[in-house]
């Protein structure tokens, strides 16, 4: 899929939104699963049992602990030797007889023996009185009795409503958009969903489970694992990146996986415990390779994440297996590490799949819930591992695996947190760094505003790519699952008249190069900024036309007020020395007053201005001018540097027509790389420039390419005449 | 004979000064009138036959217009006199583009800057009455502008900085509106002489540039200004047609 028809399928379905059936479609499955799940409390509330609980004192023993029947009160603690009916034949009582889930047992005879005795045990529960036989020949006559709603027993309740849960969200992911990979969603999060429902039934307190369970729990929960992994396989090829071949791998995962299922139906494999685990750890380890070959083909966000959530899944669950397999000999152990363990592994694998969608969502709810989930789990394996392994009790290695986990939680927490998602937002300094540099930058070039505010997003996000497109969008939103974020533009007002609407929006991809999901709290971030820098810009023009406002007046006044009596003085100049200085400080009252009005001048423009001037004046005391002016690329003088210059100029020639008595002025200009140089030459009688007295003229001219950051030198010509240089390194293009 | 001068000039040492231009520039016998407002003004033009000129006997031949007056701006009475058959200045200290445009726009035949030596209005004086109009780079960048974007969607450069007049739409006589817009147009060749003079190159180097003498320069020159004359008197008359007036 290439990328113009990824954005092109996004805007669609954004635009798309629900459809009726859609809507119709959800509501009807997510009532057919509450009923359902409904129908089965029903059934187990009214299928009749033996509310009995009975623990192994020893490999061989059991013995009663707790009972809901008045008749066994009396035989508390005391070890029970078989159990049966009028219509059965009894079954002798040892510690398997406890063990419900056949799916954990590795051996396949001590599988098959106690799928026999379940079986045996529910059809004796159906029987209207069971009898049991405890030591010293005692027989207890009891009745078999529904366990009703409140009887089902806490753990099955927290099992059956996560698997609701987790069915419901499967269908309202898969109807918000259906397709392919929302599919493979839906079917791993409804297999995950059934397994969790199974191991609710087996979590039920009491003897007896409905008649058939027995037979078909282990083959159902193989056949929803091996689903699941078959789901991951194929959504890993082809998402978020498909692999080449993609097909065929998927292809023969869902073959493998389900030849293997139908082999468990009809009579089971040798070592059908190993070859399970085997084939779920295999498929998990292709998944991630998968993901690590997609990744390599393009740095998507997804894959990265989704490959830290797969390794965390798969290395749990080598652990659960590892465990489970050195626990072996154990019987007692093994029993509480499949029963315990397999439940914490399901309910952990349950969690990630319910975090997946929400995945761009909230990164901090995500963060702390798998880092919650993370450690629970690891803290049970090595409980676990250490009964296993090291045969501590079970108080000395609940206490060390808390410890382990804590430091592990502590030392890891900020590693984790920032390899989970990437790193974390950008800090505050930088986002006003940002936000400040692209403030003043827009300020100062305006008519870049929009290269500008990428630059910002750039640099908020640091994406791999940033585009603009056509979108009509108030707030930014997170797209195409975390991968893209789409970001207005703020109202610029001086963009009001010129932006084109078709380009309304920025598109970034892929934040962090590639190595992070876009979250909510991204757009959040995006929109607070962009708004910021808007009003920021707003205040920045305002208090920028007040400003000039204020000096437009106050140049009006000056020239309107100061100019005519400077005329007036002019015109009643007793000598002409007195007149013509007069002259020159009305001129530089007029470059003053204009300077403070206008806006920038172009180079050029200002150039061709003054030689005006010049040629006008020398024209006035007849001496001849030349001009000669190159440059190189044409800049806008700010108003320092434009009055300076003409200021410099003007009384450069002045002096010339006042003191040199020259017949001829060479003017000669270069703008070259930002730097001005200007040269003024006479032929005039002028001498050692070195001894002249600087006076207000010459001094004035210093001054003002000092403002500008330049400097001025004078030298004699030969044959005669003084030349003038100003240099003036560097005309950036500046603000006022 | 007599050539009758109006000044139009509100500071009296600035008037008498200009009064010693005008008689300097010209060898007739110069009688000049002076008029320290437009109130003034308007009544001596109406004395020589009124704003048209058509009915007086001996009408003014050169008119001096200060913009700044008491009662008013200069621009309002160059209006008024757009039919009048005189040689109409601006004699003003603003020498930016954003003053004077207007002005030429409002009918000026030329343009003096007070602060200019002695010598130097009076070659500009006579230049003008001669016909050489003065260009600076400024305004003839804005000439550029002006005739490029096409005149309907301005009227009088709205950011000059006046206030429009508003006896502007009740100039009396009807313009076709209809006029072909080739008027409203620069030649190329126009355009090429207002280009070189907004990049400040004096008639005669225009002149060499573009291989012709200096005078058909002088002429390209005085062919803009009439015709940015007669752009801003269509869109008077469009403005005119517009609210009922005619």
């Amino acid at each position: 899929m290439g990328r113009p028809a990824m954005t092109a399928r996004w805007q669609e379905a954004l635009q798309r939104g629900w459809m009726g059936w859609r809507l119709r479609a959800l509501a009807a499955l997510a009532l057919i699963g509450c009923l359902g799940l409904f129908a089965l409390l029903r059934v187990l509330a009214q299928s009749p049992h033996l509310a009995v609980q009975f623990q192994a004192s020893s490999p061989t023993v059991i013995e009663l602990v707790a009972t809901g029947h008045t008749e066994l009160r009396p035989h508390l603690n005391q070890h029970l030797v078989s159990i049966g009916s009028t219509q059965h034949s009894s079954i002798i009582a040892d510690p398997s007889l406890l063990r419900r889930a056949p799916r954990f047992v590795v051996d396949d005879l001590k599988r098959l023996g106690i799928q026999a005795q379940q079986s045996a045990l529910a059809q004796l529960a159906l029987a209207p009185e069971v009898s049991l036989v405890f030591e010293g020949g005692h027989t207890v006559r009891v009745m078999p009795m529904p366990r009703g709603f409140g009887g089902l027993g806490a753990l099955f309740w927290l099992l059956s409503s996560l698997a609701l849960v987790l069915y419901l969200i499967a269908v309202a992911v898969f109807f918000s958009r259906p397709g392919v990979k929302n599919l493979l969603y839906a079917v791993m999060a409804c297999s995950q969903s059934c397994n969790l429902i199974m191991m609710a039934i087996e979590a039920l307190p009491g003897w007896g489970l409905p008649i058939g369970l027995a037979d078909t729990n282990l083959w159902l929960r193989t056949v929803c694992d091996l689903v699941t992994v078959a789901a991951i396989l194929q959504a890993f090829v082809m998402h978020p990146v498909p692999l080449r071949n993609w097909s065929a791998m998927a292809a023969t995962g869902w073959l493998v996986a389900l030849s293997y299922a139908g082999l468990v139906l009809i009579g089971g494999v040798a070592s059908q415990w190993w070859w399970t685990q085997a084939l779920l750890l295999g498929y998990s380890i292709a998944a991630l390779l998968a993901l690590t070959l997609s990744r390599r083909h393009e740095p998507h966000p997804a894959s990265l994440v989704l490959r830290r959530i797969g390794v965390a899944a798969t290395v749990t669950l080598t652990l659960l297996t590892l465990s489970i397999a050195l626990a072996d000999d154990k019987a007692q152990t093994q029993h509480l590490i499949a029963t315990i363990g397999s439940v914490i592994w399901y309910v952990f694998f349950a969690s990630l799949l319910l975090l997946v969608p929400f995945l761009s969502r909230s990164q901090h709810v995500m963060r702390e819930f798998a880092m919650l989930a993370g450690f629970s789990t690891v803290a049970t394996s090595l409980d676990l591992l250490f009964i296993t392994i090291f045969a501590f009790g079970q108080f000395t290695s609940l206490t060390l695996a808390l410890f382990v986990s804590l430091a592990l939680y502590a030392g890891a927490r900020q590693w984790i947190m920032s390899h989970l998602t990437g790193k974390d937002i950008v800090s505050v300094e930088r986002t006003f760094e940002c936000l400040y540099r692209a403030a003043r930058a827009v300020e100062s070039s305006p008519q870049h505003t929009l290269d500008h505010v990428g630059r910002l997003l750039l640099d908020l996000f640091e994406p791999l790519e940033v585009r603009r497109i056509a979108r009509e969008a108030r707030d930014s939103i997170v797209a195409a699952n975390g991968s893209m974020l789409v970001v207005p533009l703020p109202a610029f007002a001086h963009l009001r008249d010129t932006l084109n609407p078709a380009e309304g929006a920025y598109v970034l991809r892929y934040a962090r190069r590639g190595r992070r999901l876009f979250t909510l709290d991204d757009a959040r971030l995006a929109n607070r900024v962009l708004e910021q820098l808007r009003s920021a810009v707003a205040y920045d023009r305002a208090v920028e036309q007040g400003r000039s406002e204020e000096r437009t007046r106050l140049a009006q006044d000056l020239h309107d007020d100061i100019g005519a009596r400077l005329l007036t003085l002019m015109y009643k100049a007793p000598t002409p020395e007195m007149e013509e200085y007069l002259r020159h400080t009305l001129q530089d009252l007029k470059t003053l007053t204009r300077g403070l009005a206008s806006q920038d001048h172009l180079l050029t423009n200002a150039v061709g201005e003054w030689k005006v001037d010049i040629s006008q004046r020398l024209a006035a005391s007849h001496c001849e001018l030349h001009w000669a002016f190159r440059v190189d690329a044409d800049v806008n003088l700010n108003v320092v540097q434009w009055s300076g210059i003409t200021r410099i100029l003007r009384e450069l020639v002045n002096n010339v027509i006042a003191h040199a008595n020259a017949t001829r002025v060479e003017v000669d200009a270069v703008f070259e790389r930002g730097a001005l140089r200007i040269c003024v030459s006479d032929d005039g009688h002028g001498k050692s420039p070195a001894s002249w007295s600087h006076g207000l003229g010459l001094g004035g001219v210093r001054k003002r390419a000092r403002v500008l950051g330049g400097q001025v030198q004078w030298t004699e010509r030969q044959p005669q005449g003084i030349q003038c240089e100003v240099r003036i390194p560097r005309i950036a293009e500046g603000r006022r | 004979m007599t050539v009758k001068v109006l000044i139009l000039e509100d500071n009296p040492v600035a008037r008498g000064f200009l009064c010693r231009v005008v008689r300097e520039s010209f060898s007739d016998t110069i009688a000049i009138t002076e008029a320290g407002d437009l109130e003034s003004a308007r009544a001596q033009i109406s004395l020589t036959g009124g704003a048209t000129g058509m009915h007086g006997v001996d009408p003014f031949k050169l008119v001096l217009v200060d913009l700044e007056l008491p009662d008013g701006n200069g621009m309002e009475l160059l209006t008024e006199l757009s039919q009048y058959p005189a040689t109409k200045i601006v004699t003003t200290l603003y020498s930016d583009d954003e003053h004077l445009f207007p002005a030429l726009q409002c009918g000026a035949d030329g343009y003096l800057l007070k602060e200019d030596r002695f010598e130097v209005l009076v070659e500009e004086l006579q230049k003008i009455v001669r016909g050489q109009p003065p260009l600076s780079p400024a305004i003839a960048r804005r000439l550029l502008g002006h005739f490029r974007q096409g005149n309907s969607s301005k009227l009088l450069g709205s950011d000059s900085g006046f206030s429009v007049p508003a006896e502007l739409a009740g100039s009396s006589r009807p313009v076709p509106i209809e006029r072909p817009p080739e008027h409203d147009r620069l030649t190329p060749r126009e355009t090429e002489v207002l280009t070189y003079l907004s990049k400040g190159f004096t008639i005669k180097e225009i002149a060499s540039l573009m291989g012709i003498k200096w005078f058909t320069v002088n002429d390209h020159i005085k062919s803009i200004y009439k015709k940015l004359n007669v752009s801003s008197r269509a869109e008077a008359a469009v403005l005119a047609t517009k609210h009922g007036l005619v």
